[in-house]
């Protein structure tokens, strides 16, 4: 009798928490019309951006997971709104970096940190009477204050832990087998709010939630329970700075309400709304910097 | 490119066991661990001792969890570690001086549970200082300090061997003073990481040998190149802080530390002892009279004045607070120093620091606190 060994494979797992890449560019526009072409690229630690800021104007956008390595994600970022529009490298005036990898986005002529840009970015998406921000990010929370022209005057972000974060959110996703997209709606759908779980943490969160559903808990309810749990923790880290009316919400976060509309019941104070992608707002924010440096360059030049 | 010039304070700083051990043999004397900043070194200096500051290694560790509690400050578990793990084995003797209560708590663990202690002596230094009886309380205690050293070395300590030690220290807060002083100047020939390993190390190494690297460094300095832009002048305050690591990552993103108020820094050195014909009492005004750490600092907040004039003579830009997490006595002062400074016009960023600190989140920190000071070019 022979042995026979049967290769298996391993059946393909639905990645629930990956969340939709995509890329944008505005048809009315021409952008070999514009005088100035600047363009913001944001690696963070999830997520990559590369935003086009035609004269000022946002133009088109990438956005997609972050890869192994910075510069990568930069140019594939960058690479995939340029084919998308048919322009070049060169065709660019300026290319600000930010983002976890800001020092490391290869053809960028400056760095700016995210929290400046963020601010920057919301000014532009929600408007100058923007005064707080919450950029609730990949691996990292970030409450901000600026003025009317988007400058920041105060900031904090959490410390350390990545607990309330968007690899927080990823993380229940796959837990309870709910596309990331679909959470914030499906945890509205239960009979009464659940209180908040008590740990936040990513990798707790596994056990908690599993002890939950063992305990009779629907999936929804689980999810409504760490939604609950995420706002109260950026709740907290925004009061330590303040909350004013005029308050915007940046990151992949933003999009999923089941924490947005609890953050906003918890303060009381509804954010203010955007057309455009909230995670764009880094990106957005260093081409619009890089705008105002060539302008300002060029000024200079006479 | 450095030049080298500091070279020798990093070695000392870097092998700073390896030092004691090399003192030790050479002379023959006795090592003293001191905890705090506060501990009479001039006394243990005088009976031919060599007082070596408990630092952290700022490393992972295990061993406090069983001693003192988690929310007891990271210098506290790290400078406990050090003594559990045996660091300072070569140390026959440990001292603490009364500051704040979970140092001492981690000293009396360490007097319990290092087995290489052969003595040890609390000083139990009043914290009003502003007391009109602390100084004659103090210098009670220094006196007891003397005839317990007495006691371990098994001789007297006379008045001139005290009034030497004085001499020496003295001239060892004087030199740091000189060296710092040049850190006012436009474009300073000094980081703060430089400044930062000459103090610290003064708080370990044989002062004479200390006194005259010093004096050394300081003659070299007017011909000195440093060939890196000054950038934002900064300030830091705080507790303990030798997290080199940290103040390398500050300055390489466009600032220079050009003064502190910490006790790794200034207020280790910045008054002298002041000759008196009972030397004990000059030592015990000396502690009473140096700029405060917070334990000491009440009813009146001196303190703030202090460090807003440093901030002034040092053209400080802004501040940075370096807050040891669940350092209470710190963290108390914090929210009125900050107002007391912002109100003055230094503009403040608050960093907590645990055993180990995350430098790239502090960086983007420390970036962006340095573009609200100066990004005008962008709007």
């Amino acid at each position: 009798m022979s042995a026979v060994m049967q290769q298996t494979t391993a059946p393909e797992k639905p990645e629930y928490w990956r969340w939709q890449e995509n890329t944008w560019v505005d048809e009315t526009m021409n952008w070999r019309d514009a005088k100035i072409v600047t363009c913001g690229i944001d690696v963070g630690s999830v997520s990559s951006q590369a935003v086009l800021v035609c004269d000022g104007k946002l133009y088109g956008y990438n956005s997609m997971r972050t890869g192994s390595n910075s510069p990568d994600s930069a140019r594939n970022a960058l690479q995939g709104v340029m084919d998308k529009c048919g322009m070049k490298l060169e065709d660019i005036h300026y290319v600000v970096g930010t983002g976890y990898g800001r020092v490391n986005v290869p053809f960028s002529h400056k760095a700016i940190t995210e929290i400046a840009c963020h601010a920057r970015g919301a000014n532009y998406m929600g408007g100058n009477k923007v005064r707080t921000i919450l950029d609730m990010g990949g691996q990292d929370c970030k409450a901000i204050h600026c003025d009317e022209k988007g400058k920041v005057t105060n900031f904090l972000m959490n410390d350390k832990c990545a607990a309330g974060t968007g690899r927080g959110m990823e993380v229940i996703s796959d837990l309870m087998q709910i596309p990331i997209a679909e959470l914030g709606a499906r945890s509205f759908d239960v009979d009464e709010e659940p209180p908040a779980v008590s740990s936040v943490c990513v990798v707790f969160a596994k056990s908690e939630a599993l002890g939950l559903l063992k305990a009779g808990w629907t999936k929804n309810k689980v999810v409504a329970s760490y939604c609950q749990a995420m706002a109260e923790r950026v709740v907290s880290l925004m009061e330590r700075i303040g909350v004013e009316k005029e308050f915007f919400i940046t990151g992949g976060i933003a999009k999923n309400p089941g924490v947005v509309k609890r953050i906003e019941k918890i303060i009381g104070i509804e954010a203010l709304k955007t057309e455009y992608d909230s995670q764009i707002a880094g990106a957005l924010g260093a081409a619009l910097f890089g705008y105002t440096l060539v302008q300002k360059g060029q000024a200079k030049q006479g | 490119m450095s030049d080298g010039l500091f070279d020798p304070f990093k070695t000392w700083y870097e092998k700073r066991h390896d030092y004691a051990r090399a003192w030790k043999q050479k002379t023959g004397g006795q090592v003293v661990a001191t905890m705090c900043t506060y501990s009479p070194e001039e006394l243990l200096i005088a009976a031919g001792m060599l007082p070596v500051r408990v630092l952290g290694a700022h490393e992972p560790q295990n061993v406090t969890e069983p001693h003192i509690f988690g929310m007891f400050c990271p210098f506290c578990r790290d400078s406990l570690a050090q003594g559990l793990l045996g660091r300072f084995d070569y140390a026959e003797g440990v001292t603490l001086t009364q500051s704040c209560i979970q140092y001492r708590q981690a000293f009396t663990s360490w007097r319990m549970h290092v087995p290489t202690v052969k003595w040890d002596y609390y000083v139990p230094m009043p914290n009003e200082v502003q007391s009109r009886f602390a100084k004659l309380a103090h210098y009670g205690e220094i006196k007891k300090f003397r005839s317990f050293l007495e006691g371990v070395i098994g001789k007297p300590i006379g008045d001139d061997q005290i009034n030497e030690a004085i001499a020496v220290v003295n001239e060892n807060r004087r030199l740091l003073k000189q060296l710092f002083d040049l850190r006012k100047e436009a474009n300073p020939k000094v980081t703060g990481l430089e400044a930062l390993y000459a103090s610290i190390t003064a708080q370990f190494v044989d002062k004479r040998e200390h006194n005259e690297l010093l004096k050394k460094v300081i003659a070299a300095l007017p011909n000195r190149q440093l060939n890196r832009n000054e950038g934002v002048r900064l300030m830091t305050i705080g507790s303990e802080n030798d997290d080199c690591g940290f103040m390398a990552m500050i300055e390489s993103v466009g600032c220079t530390i050009v003064i502190d108020d910490q006790c790794s820094g200034t207020r280790y050195f910045w008054n002298e002892t002041k000759p008196d014909a009972d030397p004990l009492k000059a030592i015990a005004d000396r502690y009473c009279d140096r700029p405060a750490c917070p334990t000491k600092d009440y009813p009146a907040h001196t303190r703030f004045d202090h460090v807003l004039g440093l901030a002034k003579d040092y053209n400080a830009r802004a501040a940075i607070f370096l807050q040891q997490k669940f350092c209470d006595p710190h963290e108390g002062d914090y929210p009125d120093l900050k107002k007391h400074l912002e109100d003055n016009g230094i503009p403040t960023l608050f960093l907590e620091f645990d055993i180990t600190n995350p430098l790239g989140p502090f960086r983007i920190r420390v970036e962006a606190f340095l573009e609200t000071l100066s990004e005008e070019e962008l709007f």
